[in-house]
């Protein structure tokens, strides 16, 4: 269990704060093998990826009305 | 036990067909209005309620049903337990897709109420404390719509009529079946366009411009308010829109500027002393009774009385400046713009021999007729 969380587990670690849901076994896993920096980061990350997915659909809705 | 409950909730459906029947009459719901954009606007409010009914339903039935199902009377007993991630992310899930669902045709809706191009008509629609003033652009029209309830069922010392506080001296004519752009600003503070058979609600805001668009299907009376807290007489200053066949507009707009081109004209010819001070009556209680009352006696503390006061039995010219330009910083605003030198010209001159005030002089339409020239649309932004 006290294994390092991989890249891949710490990112659907913070894809699953950003849906609010986390199963307690991934929490332990996160805080005995985790480091914080590395979830800020990918936090960082996700937060700007999610903000330009936003852009991109209004984008899309508003050239689906023609506007 | 159980019978009491069905009694409840007997009696509680009973009571909520009691106010699905009466809502026809008590008009409870949203107006499903006259254009396609209102139409909109009530379809999207009521599948966002009848989702809201739905989920109501689902929740509280399981929920009261396991209440019921599981009582300790049978000797249910609970099962501990902490998190379960599946129903976790299932009970995440389902409101995620009904609020997408949900935002689909409201965006649809949005979309379609922000476009405003192509307008065959544009009126540019100022908000005053308290009135408005609607400026029919490219027809050199314009007008303010003062409230025309009578002071006497305002004050309780007369019936209310029906259309109590929402009817006005003059309308808004508009066009049936014509696009029509509505440029909203205001001259002092926030007020909010509202008309509710449009379904057009928009912040009326100093030194901006918004616009709001409409496309009316059926001639008739559509009644809106001030939607935006914006003082004393924030609850008296309404709306009213009459919207007309295209052909009773043209004849309508031709009608308008012909008496809009006989009040100018009006300002020319001499007046007697009698007819200003019945013309002047008139305008006062209009435009000035709402704060220095019918009475002339004003309201101590607040507005001056103008029977008696230095200024109404003073000087002309301090009286007719105050009375054109206003006094700034106080509820005395300028009047050049919102009434004709005729106008302007009656209401001083009944102020100066009303009430006990008798200089016996008139102040003539030709005379305001130059005091105006130079800066006319001087307020206008
Ligand atoms: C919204 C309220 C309001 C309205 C409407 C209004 N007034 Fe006034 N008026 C005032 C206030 C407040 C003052 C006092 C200003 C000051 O502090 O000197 C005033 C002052 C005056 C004075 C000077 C009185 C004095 O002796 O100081 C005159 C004259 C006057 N108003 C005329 C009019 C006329 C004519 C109209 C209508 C065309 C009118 N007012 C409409 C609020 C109003
Ligand atoms: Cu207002």
């Amino acid at each position: 269990m006290s294994d390092k969380p991989t890249l891949w587990q710490t990112l659907l670690s913070v894809l699953s704060s950003f849906f609010g849901v986390q199963s307690e076994r991934n929490r332990e896993r996160d805080f005995h093998g985790g480091h914080p920096v590395h979830y800020i980061l990918t936090g960082l990350l996700m937060a700007a990826l999610f903000v330009i997915a936003v852009i991109l659909l209004v984008r899309w809705a508003l050239s689906l009305a023609g506007a | 036990m159980v019978r009491i409950t069905t009694i409840t909730i007997g009696s509680g459906l009973g009571l909520a067909l009691f106010a699905a029947s009466a809502q026809a009459e008590w008009t409870v719901n949203l107006t499903p209005g006259v254009t396609d954009v209102s139409r909109s606007v009530f379809d999207l409010h009521m599948t966002i309620f009848w989702i809201c009914v739905a989920i109501a339903l689902v929740v509280f039935g399981v929920m009261f049903w396991s209440i019921f199902h599981h009582r300790k009377s049978r000797g249910a007993e609970a099962h501990n337990f902490h998190e379960n991630t599946v129903v976790e992310v299932i009970w995440t899930i389902i409101p995620l897709l009904i609020l997408v669902g949900m935002a689909v045709p409201a965006t649809a809706t949005l979309v379609k109420m922000y476009d405003s191009s192509e307008a065959e008509l544009d009126v540019q629609i100022t908000g005053f404390q308290w009135k408005w003033r609607y400026d029919y652009l490219d027809h050199n029209l314009d007008f303010f719509s003062n409230l025309s309830t009578p002071r006497e069922q305002i004050s309780n010392e007369a019936d209310k009529q029906e259309h109590y506080l929402l009817e006005v001296d003059r309308h808004l004519v508009l066009p049936v079946d014509t696009k029509i752009r509505f440029l909203l600003t205001s001259n002092d503070v926030i007020h909010s366009w509202w008309v509710p058979a449009l379904a057009v609600k928009k912040d009326a805001i100093p030194g901006f411009i918004n616009e709001a668009w409409t496309v009316i299907d059926e001639p008739g009376i559509y009644r809106g308010q001030c939607a935006e807290l914006c003082g004393q007489d924030h609850g008296f200053m309404p709306i009213v829109i009459e919207a007309v066949s295209r052909d009773d507009f043209q004849q309508w707009l031709a009608d308008a500027r012909a008496d809009k081109q006989r009040v100018t004209a009006a300002a020319e010819r001499t007046w007697t002393l009698d007819e200003l001070m019945q013309q002047g009556e008139q305008v006062y209680l209009r435009a000035c009774a709402a704060c220095h009352l019918p009475t002339g006696e004003g309201v101590p503390g607040a507005f001056p009385a103008l029977k008696g006061s230095a200024i109404a039995t003073g000087e002309v010219a301090a009286h007719i400046d105050i009375v054109l330009n206003g006094k700034s910083g106080t509820a005395m605003q300028a009047f050049r713009d919102q009434l004709s030198a005729s106008e302007l010209a009656a209401v001083i001159t009944y102020e100066r021999n009303a009430w006990g005030n008798s200089l016996g002089e008139a102040v003539s339409p030709a005379q305001i007729s130059r005091l105006l020239e130079p800066t006319t649309g001087e307020a206008e932004q």
